[in-house]
């Protein structure tokens, strides 16, 4: 860690700057990591200005030459346009209803299969484990055949449902296919950091099982369920492919693919198709920027290994 | 009344094992497990999209996808080579490019400095949008005419011509590389992040008062304990990239021509557009066989813990 010959005080030598007594190496290296850094997120970040100030463009600005930064006439138009002439409503709804059921499912199953996962040895446990996270790694795409067979003619309950294309309950189904394993994997490793102390003495003060979970374990594992639950429904939220496959009508379509919809061969609306898009960006951004935190420690959970 | 209630919370306990993991393996069977043999089953057979009438063909729809139409011997089929290029360019320049990129941007942002926990906020919300809607704003930022990046450079003076992005093969695929980089570069940073806080500070300071330059320091202190996370990091990033089919359908659709037609946008258009279940059943088999194939390779490559003695 010489700092005489870094490139930094060869720059400032040849300019004619002494920064050796002034600049501490430690504060060089702090202001060269915030200014990448800086540099970094301004970069990533203007692709999502612009299209956040595409949004607010009337149509004719969108397409003046040369390029605005800045909209000149602001307007919410657009977003006015998407929920009167287009069933935005719906497909807002479609997407909660989803979003929210498949979390819900793969929340409570995955909590419970996790802890017992987590604390208790039963027959063929490692092998079930390690099939659920093998399962993981099966490409969604490679069934989008199966899939759409079965969700067209669902063996043993077709009976009662019928054909299920076009419904979201088939996009709640396929959804658990991502997630619950997902679940299960997080919430078994937040198990594992829960001290089973924790369980042993609330058996010991008379606890059944059920209880010992319930009443003392899971409210401990409430950040654990947080982060599990946020994942899961953001990646509900975003899912693209089976939606396109599974969904025909306002019926069952969610968001992203309303936001396909804006384009068409020859032509895309891209005025409407920003503010579309920041709709079904919004639960992203404000989980981001609210439960960033969540989302980290369930991510570095869910893919640890051993 | 006592009793049944004891009795009764007993035999709850009892069955607390098979309560807890009984429903979840029941679906998981359901969801994953039938689909899943579904798939192998429906790659052996024939479906005609009209009467949906199926006859069994053995492995007659890989034949059709990996080896020439016209039956020569030992020749490839051109699509599938041609498509599997890309499938290769495109993954394999997107995980290089955001690894390295991820791995830089880690090492930044593990350092001890204020407003990190912003700086880490505005680094991973790319990854939480709709990536749809990333696709589709990269496609707008590299639209011919009115795209910002075209305004950029024609404004700024740097280029007099505006480049058409998208009607070209090979900076379609940049493009296509450039919005997946934008997408996933914060999965790897989250994963290296939480790898570099294994790494014990007395370790930094040693090697510090030794005098290990930079790069000995990443060497021998940072890589070793960062293996298992590299190890992560690569093979989700792998595995996902190879299935990914938003980006590329919403911003390329294949195109143009079939210049960014990958194994994922290959598969949908058999299945969907072409309705040849059938094949488009065999691509995921030989999918699904390439990605534990990779996922068993990587470890082997990876595997093993810092320091193995």
């Amino acid at each position: 860690m010489s700092t005489k010959d870094s490139r930094f005080n060869r720059v400032a030598a040849r300019v004619g700057l002494n920064t050796d007594d002034v600049w501490p190496s430690v504060v060089r290296e702090r202001l060269l990591a915030y200014g990448l850094l800086l540099l970094y997120v301004i970069v990533i970040w203007f692709p999502i200005y612009y299209i956040f100030i595409t949004s607010l463009k009337t149509q004719s600005e969108v397409l003046t030459i040369p390029i605005t930064f800045v909209p000149q006439e602001p307007t919410a138009q657009n977003y006015i346009d998407i929920f009167r002439n287009r069933p935005f409503e719906a497909y807002t709804i479609n997407s909660l209803i989803v979003a929210s059921t498949t979390t819900v499912i793969c929340v409570t199953l995955g909590t419970m299969t996790g802890y017992t996962f987590s604390r208790h040895n039963f027959l063929g446990n490692k092998a079930l484990l390690l099939s659920i996270v093998a399962a993981r790694m099966i490409p969604p795409i490679a069934l989008i055949v199966p899939f759409f067979q079965i969700m067209s003619s669902p063996p043993l309950i077709g009976g009662l449902t019928g054909n299920l294309t076009d419904t979201r309950v088939a996009l709640i189904l396929t959804y658990t296919f991502f997630n619950l394993p997902f679940a299960v994997w997080i919430m078994k490793n937040y198990f594992d950091g829960v001290p089973r102390s924790l369980d042993e003495q609330a058996k010991v003060d008379g606890c059944s099982t059920w209880e010992a979970f319930v009443k003392i374990v899971l409210p401990v594992a409430k950040p654990g369920i947080a982060a599990t639950a946020i994942l899961a429904f953001i990646f509900s939220w975003n899912e693209f492919i089976f939606a396109l496959v599974l969904t025909r009508s306002e019926a069952s379509q969610t968001l992203p693919i309303a936001v396909s919809l804006f384009v068409a061969d020859d032509f895309v609306d891209w005025s409407h198709l920003a503010a579309g898009g920041m709709i079904a960006a919004l639960p992203g951004i404000l989980f981001g920027l609210f439960f960033q935190r969540y989302i980290v420690s369930g991510l570095t959970q869910g893919a640890v290994k051993e | 009344m006592e009793t049944t209630e004891k009795s009764l919370r007993r035999t709850l306990d009892r069955l607390f094992v098979p309560l807890t993991v009984g429903p979840t393996l029941i679906w998981i069977a359901a969801i994953i497990v039938y689909p899943t043999v579904r798939l192998l089953w429906s790659s052996l057979f024939w479906m005609n999209p009209l009467t949906r009438e199926t006859e069994f063909v053995g492995l007659r729809n890989f034949k059709r996808l990996l080896l020439d139409p016209s039956g020569t011997l030992g020749v490839l089929n051109p699509s599938f080579i041609a498509f599997t290029k890309n499938t290769i360019i495109y993954v394999g320049c997107s995980v290089t490019f955001s690894f390295l990129l991820g791995l830089g941007i880690a090492l930044l942002l593990n350092k001890d400095l204020k407003g990190r926990g912003w700086f880490r906020t505005a680094v991973i919300v790319p990854w939480i949008l709709p990536y749809v809607m990333s696709g589709l704003m990269w496609r707008w930022m590299f639209e011919a005419k009115n795209g910002a990046i075209n305004g950029l450079l024609v404004q700024t003076g740097l280029i007099s011509e505006k480049i058409a992005f998208l009607s070209d093969g090979t900076l379609a695929m940049m493009t296509l590389i450039i919005a997946d980089i934008w997408v996933f570069t914060p999965f790897i940073v989250i994963i290296l992040l939480a790898g570099l806080q294994n790494v014990p500070e007395q370790l930094y300071d040693a090697a510090e008062v030794d005098g290990a330059s930079r790069w000995s320091r990443f060497r021998n202190v940072t890589y070793p304990f960062l293996k298992p996370s590299i190890l992560v990091a690569l093979t989700i990033r792998i595995i996902f990239d190879i299935r990914a089919l938003d980006l590329v359908w919403v911003m390329t659709k294949g195109g143009p021509g079939k210049s960014t037609e990958v194994w994922a946008s290959w598969l949908y258009r058999t299945s969907m557009e072409f309705q040849r279940t059938g094949e488009g059943a065999a691509l995921g088999v030989i999918m699904l066989a390439v990605t534990f194939a990779i996922v068993a390779i990587l470890y082997s490559i990876f595997g093993g813990t810092p320091y193995d003695s």
